[in-house]
């Protein structure tokens, strides 16, 4: 139980952290001064000391919504996989209730979009609900697959599963999920080649769009959910698709873990620096692709046999 | 003459949860229809002919009830006919509910041999005899399927429920599009009983199209009414896609699979029912105090109408799919039965599986887009329109109706255990075992899957953390107490103005051009250019108009066939009389070649050479020359 709530609060705490390592990540290797790691608690910090600011034209959804953006976030992270095998966790959820969640912080998050009155926002929230709704069968046909390769629909018995007894006759299609699922943590998280988190420039703004008439503890809210979310992604790819390292002694398992996170997040930073940001017509391509891995996985596992 | 079975009696339950928060709604709204009596006999008429369709007990009084709901529904379309929209709506939901009625008809001559007082377990006895049954379940399908609207014979609904007075769209959509549903459980189980395989595959396949279908129509729907009943096509395809999943798995001896993929439809029709009510009775309340259906003229309703907008929220929440909310959970309940497919021996089947499940998937994605687009263009932002300006909240009744409906989806939500029990009792009035204890083995809190691999879930415990987690946020901020101030938003210098704001059409625009190829919609662009200059124009109007592939392609050709064979026909009745001698001799020529296929075997060599003889004699003797 210790360990348990040590987990959480650790995931909590690293989730700006890792945001702000992928940002001065980027600029070390566009030889720019890096922003230090801490930027995120930072921008938390200046964005509490402000009041907040609310559009004359918004209903009450926008002081109700940025709450819970970030609530069912906050509850999936109570759900995700144990680090360490000492930890005691949550066995009996499933992997659709977390993109159930997730989809839940989206679907507020896009009202926000809507509730302004602006032009932006409208923008944002139709551009994410297109990706969205592209990106949930290819969620939903990867979790699938890992969960028939790990034989278990739980998301924490799927891993520890993984990680005991590793089905060495399913590679392939383990490899095929673990494509699937990493284009869908950059899609569903906003990072180069779907959205660019940096810029506020009309023709490719999607997240900042949705909420660039927040401020204050409101846009606090929305941005810790939008690290929260990363660190979700991130921790589920680390213990469903790096399954190992969860056997030994409670530090260094969890020594292993954020090694882990910090692995994917110079991968996410890597592929941010060399590749372009996509058409937003040419993210269904993307999420295409994500969708035949899925489907690849899933046929590849049942050509070599349950 | 009736039937009491678990089975009615929870169907009878559904009838009822939807009436009663409609009847408060239709009190409400009565004194803005003009033909009160008109309405009111039909109305309750139509209630008594659900009760009587869900409880009869025998061919002929299910038919008779059957037609009778029919015709009130009708009449009730009818009741505001003032547009010939209405009429022609009514006239298209008048032929098409019929040609379900004569499928129907012919099924039940052929069950009952024509005895049609018969009860529905001597009907089992003849059917179980008669040499065809897939005829006798494609009977079936199209009587009920082109009632509860499902791809293809889902046409008329689009039309139909715009037309009706609110509360009959509500009922209409929420109620009796699962009557029809029932008769496919009633009959299915009571008659037709050992299934074959592909009954079941062909099931699945209607309801991961009419899933797609409905929620990509809905997309690109402007009418906020037209709009849910294609959404009603496509929770209709969720529900078959229940239902096909359990026939599968009974076809193939896994009885606890199937009994859950059942309850999984059963329940996923009872939080259709609730929030399909729901939202047409939001709509109707949105529709009456702004006069007008296109939701391009909507915005900013929340501040001058909460109580509908936070029902509608509720609503729209909960056909997403998203946690903790009912339609969630018998969503969930599908997933977990599809996923468990991986018991199949088959594996050509097993892999056609993972497609229904991308098509749900995709379905869940695209109803989010959908109903972000219907509630946010509707209830934010600012008024598009003059109509939408100075209005107010519905009247008490109608508000009584959305909130007691809004209580029945709640009570679906938190009471999930106790609905489970009564559908796990319906199931075993249809010759099932029960597994109540499989689905909830540790109390009630928690929900199971029954595959060996399955997980679970437990709406209650989210719905507190969400519930506490949200709280403690904001007491947080409560005790930050934080300055807050009001400002305009910023509208790049403009003035902040509804024009500001995206539309609907604007809303779905990328979804509605990635899915072009399916829509092929008509856009009209109207601009007023200055000086000849494409670039600079004072005004400009845009439109996007989408009709429906199905209508196009298979009614509205199947129309076109009809007319080129009645064409034919007609010529025919003017030609020299020597072409009738030789189209004698052609028909004696076919017959000839049918029976010596017929009789001998079948040889492709011989076949090919007669073909050929027939085609040369029909070209040279009945087409002849042209001039």
């Amino acid at each position: 139980m210790n360990l348990y709530i040590v987990t959480l609060i650790l995931l909590i705490v690293i989730a700006p952290i890792l945001t702000s390592f992928i940002k001065s990540l980027k600029m070390i290797l566009l030889f720019k001064q890096p922003a230090s790691l801490f930027q995120g608690y930072r921008n938390i910090s200046k964005l509490l000391k402000k009041e907040t600011i609310v559009s004359h034209e918004s209903s009450q959804i926008t002081r109700v919504a940025p709450f819970l953006v970030l609530s069912p976030l906050l509850i999936t992270l109570l759900f995700l996989p144990p680090v360490m095998h000492e930890s005691s966790y949550i066995n009996f959820v499933d992997a659709f209730t977390i993109t159930g969640l997730i989809s839940l912080s989206t679907f507020f998050l896009m009202l926000i979009g809507l509730d302004s009155a602006s032009g932006f926002g409208g923008m944002g929230s139709s551009r994410e609900a297109f990706i969205s709704a592209l990106a949930e069968p290819a969620m939903v046909l990867t979790i699938f697959a890992i969960s028939m390769i790990a034989n278990n629909l739980g998301i924490s018995e799927a891993s520890k599963n993984l990680s005991h007894n590793f089905p060495q006759e399913h590679m392939a299609s383990f490899i095929f999920a673990g494509i699937s699922f990493f284009i869908l943590l950059l899609a569903e998280n906003g990072r180069i080649p779907v959205d660019n988190p940096e810029t506020h420039l009309e023709l490719t703004m999607v997240h900042e769009a949705m909420i660039l008439d927040l401020t204050g503890f409101y846009l606090m809210l929305v941005e810790v959910a939008s690290s929260i979310k990363f660190i979700i992604f991130a921790s589920l790819f680390a213990s469903l698709f790096m399954p190992f390292g969860i056997e030994f002694s409670a530090p260094l398992a969890l020594l292993i873990f954020i090694i882990k996170l910090f692995l994917i997040a110079t991968i996410v930073a890597l592929i941010e620096v060399n590749v372009a940001k996509l058409r937003l017509f040419k993210v269904p391509d993307l999420l295409g692709i994500a969708i035949v891995f899925a489907f690849l996985s899933l046929i590849t596992f049942y050509i070599l046999g349950a | 003459m009736f039937l009491y079975d678990s089975l009615s009696l929870t169907f009878v339950f559904m009838i009822l949860l939807g009436t009663i928060p409609n009847l408060f709604y239709s009190f409400g709204y009565l004194p803005h229809i003009k033909r009160k009596w008109h309405y009111l006999v039909h109305y309750f008429a139509f209630i008594l002919s659900l009760l009587g369709v869900v409880t009869s007990a025998n061919a002929m009084l299910f038919l008779f009830f059957w037609e009778l709901m029919s015709l009130t529904s009708w009449q009730l379309i009818l009741t505001e006919a003032k547009t010939k929209s209405t009429t022609d709506a009514a006239k298209f939901y008048f032929f098409m509910t019929h040609i379900g009625f004569i499928s129907l008809l012919l099924f039940f001559l052929l069950s009952t041999n024509g005895n049609l007082w018969m009860s529905f377990e001597d009907m089992h006895d003849i059917v179980s005899n008669f040499a065809y049954p897939t005829i006798l379940f494609l009977f079936l399908s199209i009587g009920f399927l082109s009632k509860a609207g499902a791809v293809p014979l889902h046409v008329w609904l689009p039309y139909a429920h715009p037309e009706a007075p609110s509360p009959v769209s509500a009922l209409m959509s929420g109620v009796m599009l699962k009557v029809a549903i029932y008769g496919m459980f009633r009959f299915l189980f009571d008659v037709l009983y050992p299934w074959q395989l592909e009954w079941g595959i062909i099931i699945l396949v209607i309801g991961s199209i009419s899933s797609l279908v409905g929620v990509l129509y809905a997309l690109s729907e402007h009418d906020i009414k037209a709009l849910l009943a294609n959404h009603s096509i496509e929770n209709i395809g969720i529900i078959l896609i229940g239902f096909g999943m359990g026939m599968i798995f009974d076809s193939l001896k896994l009885e606890t699979l199937s009994s859950f993929a059942f309850i999984a439809s059963i329940f996923h029709i009872f939080n259709h029912m609730s929030f399909k009510s729901l939202l047409f009775m939001g709509a109707g309340s949105v529709l009456h105090q702004t006069h007008t259906k296109n939701i391009e003229k909507y915005g900013g309703l929340i501040k001058s109408m909460p109580v509908t907008a936070i029902t509608f929220l509720l609503a729209s929440i909960s056909i997403s799919a998203l946690p903790p909310t009912n339609g969630f959970l018998s969503e969930w309940m599908i997933f977990q039965s599809m996923l468990s497919s991986s018991n199949i021996e088959h594996t050509s089947l097993k892999m056609v599986i993972p497609f229904a499940v991308f098509a749900l998937a995709l379905t869940g994605g695209l109803a989010i887009a959908c109903f972000v687009k219907a509630y946010g263009i509707t209830f934010l932002g600012l008024h598009r329109d003059e109509n939408a300006k100075h209005i107010e909240e519905v009247n008490f009744l109608m508000k009584t109706g959305m909130i007691l409906m809004s209580l029945v989806v709640i009570s679906l939500m938190l009471f999930t255990p106790f609905y489970i029990k009564i559908f796990d009792l319906a199931m075993v009035s249809l010759g099932k075992a029960s597994i109540y204890a499989l689905i909830f083995p540790n109390g009630i809190f928690q929900m199971h899957s029954v595959s060996s691999i399955g997980a679970s879930v437990s709406p209650i415990y989210l719905l507190a953390l969400l519930i506490g987690v949200t709280i403690s946020l904001m007491l947080a901020y409560k005790m930050l107490n934080v300055k807050e101030r009001v400002h305009h938003t910023w509208a790049c210098g403009y003035q902040t103005s509804c024009k500001n704001q995206y539309s609907a059409t604007g809303f779905a625009g990328p979804i509605s051009r990635f899915f072009d190829w399916l829509y092929k919609s008509e856009k009209h662009i109207d601009k007023k250019i200055i000086g000849s200059h494409e670039t600079k124009f004072t005004t400009a109007h845009y439109e996007v108009h989408t009709k429906p592939l199905f209508e196009k392609s298979l009614y509205e050709n199947s129309t076109k066939l009809a007319n080129k064979i009645s064409y034919w026909v007609y010529r025919l009745a003017h030609f020299e009389q020597t072409k009738y001698s030789a189209m004698i001799f052609n028909l004696m020529l076919f017959v000839l070649f049918s029976y010596r296929i017929s009789v001998n075997e079948f040889n492709w060599a011989t076949f090919l050479l007669e073909l050929s003889v027939m085609f040369i004699s029909f070209k040279i003797l009945i087409l002849g020359v042209k001039k």
